[in-house]
């Protein structure tokens, strides 16, 4: 899959995952800060994106501080993606 | 003896916000969904995280905390709390073999909840409790508010009842014949005479204390029964009425939750009998739809006319000279077995 249609696609889950009802996935901007400015994700939201990393790209992230540096924003997620998926 | 002070309520009729009452909403394939307010004071962070029945039992709830000081208690009543969500939890369970699962649904799904967010959301660390006891859990909140208040006539306590249509307990309670299997308007709900009701859903909240001043309205007395037997829910709504009216008082107002289920019909014919040819008769499920709490959203209802004494023309069954409506009796029933009366007076 290339590179912006994976984008696109994250974005979807992230919006479908978190029921970001408000969100159009298309306005989200790749460099845009997916916690506290930006969209605004909290906590809760950080496991919900860890479970649409296991459950969509076999993707485990069990070390929080990885976590801390894949779920910074779309970029670094799916740079993150396209280097560990298994599926 | 509760007074009750403000309420609110959410339901599939405007009764939030500017109320009318008068004009009613029409169902939608046998079911009536609530009108969803636009939840101001809750933040979108939790609010896109909340499943209906938290969403409209905090919805219905803030406003009434917003505006009195910080109650000493918050008493809700739900037969299923966050249902959807419950089973969209459980589903993942078998989905994903016991794995990795998400937290959303599980922390929003249980019955409590909804009085939880609530307490989180204002900051209110004072008695928080859900009973869960079916068709008479909002009766079952109301006994616990009033052994409080009897306790304590100064307190406050937040006292509700919620429960959403969902999914899974509308497509269960179907297939046991609690839900029209013909397609019924709830314009035309008393008329169909074939078993079952339509589904409905609601939140209806109270500031309740034992002190009169600035009281709306007073619940005088509230009586539940387990049986099946109309004459002895007969009797006992006699009882009721003769034990907690005085020699002068009478009747003004009958509101029963007739649902158009004609199984149920003979205990509400049955307790019909029991009023006077004075006493208006009025039913409310064709603007609720039947689910296990919607006694609360009679209440509310109750409480709405004794303020206004605008009794809408739809829920009218049966009509009398009365001009004012001073007391109101309240007979639910929930598939027959679980009843309750209360007595509603004006301040």
């Amino acid at each position: 899959m290339e590179t912006a249609e994976l984008k696109k696609q994250l974005k979807k889950q992230i919006v479908e995952f978190l029921n970001l009802t408000s969100v159009n996935p298309d306005d989200i901007k790749d460099d845009e800060p997916l916690f506290g400015e930006g969209l605004g994700l909290d906590s809760i939201d950080s496991i919900e994106l860890i479970v649409l990393l296991f459950r969509e790209y076999g993707i485990n992230i069990q070390d929080p501080k990885e976590g801390r540096k894949v779920l910074v924003d779309i970029n670094t997620m799916v740079d993150y993606i396209e280097k560990n998926r298994t599926k | 003896m509760l007074y009750i002070h403000r309420t609110a309520c959410i339901s599939p009729q405007q009764s939030f916000g500017e109320v009318d009452i008068e004009r009613l909403n029409e169902s939608v394939e046998n079911k009536l969904h609530a009108v969803e307010p636009k939840y101001e004071g809750i933040p979108p962070g939790l609010l896109r995280r909340m499943g209906k029945a938290v969403r409209i039992g905090v919805g219905a709830a803030l406003p009434l905390i917003k505006q009195s000081h910080m109650p000493d208690g918050i008493i809700i009543g739900t037969a299923n709390g966050g249902m959807e969500d419950c089973i969209k939890f459980l589903n993942q369970i078998i989905e994903y073999e016991e794995g990795m699962l998400t937290p959303g649904n599980f922390v929003q799904s249980t019955p409590n909840a909804i009085a939880s967010q609530v307490s989180l959301m204002t900051a209110n660390k004072n008695y928080n409790i859900t009973h869960v006891h079916r068709g008479l859990a909002f009766e079952n909140a109301i006994i616990d508010a009033l052994m409080h208040v009897r306790e304590n006539p100064s307190h406050s306590y937040l006292l509700g009842a919620v429960d959403e249509i969902s999914a899974y307990n509308y497509n269960i309670d179907y297939l046991d014949g609690w839900y029209k299997r013909e397609s019924v308007s709830n314009k035309t709900l008393y008329t169909t005479n074939s078993p079952a009701s339509l589904a409905g859903e609601g939140a209806a909240m109270f500031l309740v204390s034992g002190k009169p001043e600035n009281a709306i309205a007073k619940l005088s007395a509230m009586h539940t029964i387990h049986t099946g037997d109309e004459d002895l829910v007969r009797e006992q709504l006699k009882n009721f009425v003769a034990n907690n009216l005085t020699g002068n008082q009478q009747i003004d107002l009958f509101i029963t939750g007739e649902n158009g289920d004609n199984r149920l019909q003979k205990y509400y014919d049955a307790c019909e009998d029991i009023v006077s040819t004075d006493t208006t008769i009025a039913r409310f499920k064709h603007m609720s739809g039947e689910f296990p709490t919607a006694s609360a959203l009679a209440l509310w209802i109750a409480c709405w006319l004794v303020q206004h004494q605008q009794l809408p023309s739809h829920m009218i069954k049966k009509s009398s000279n009365q001009n004012q409506t001073e007391q109101i009796l309240i007979y639910n029933n929930y598939k027959g077995t679980q009843h309750s009366f209360m007595l509603v007076s004006k301040i």
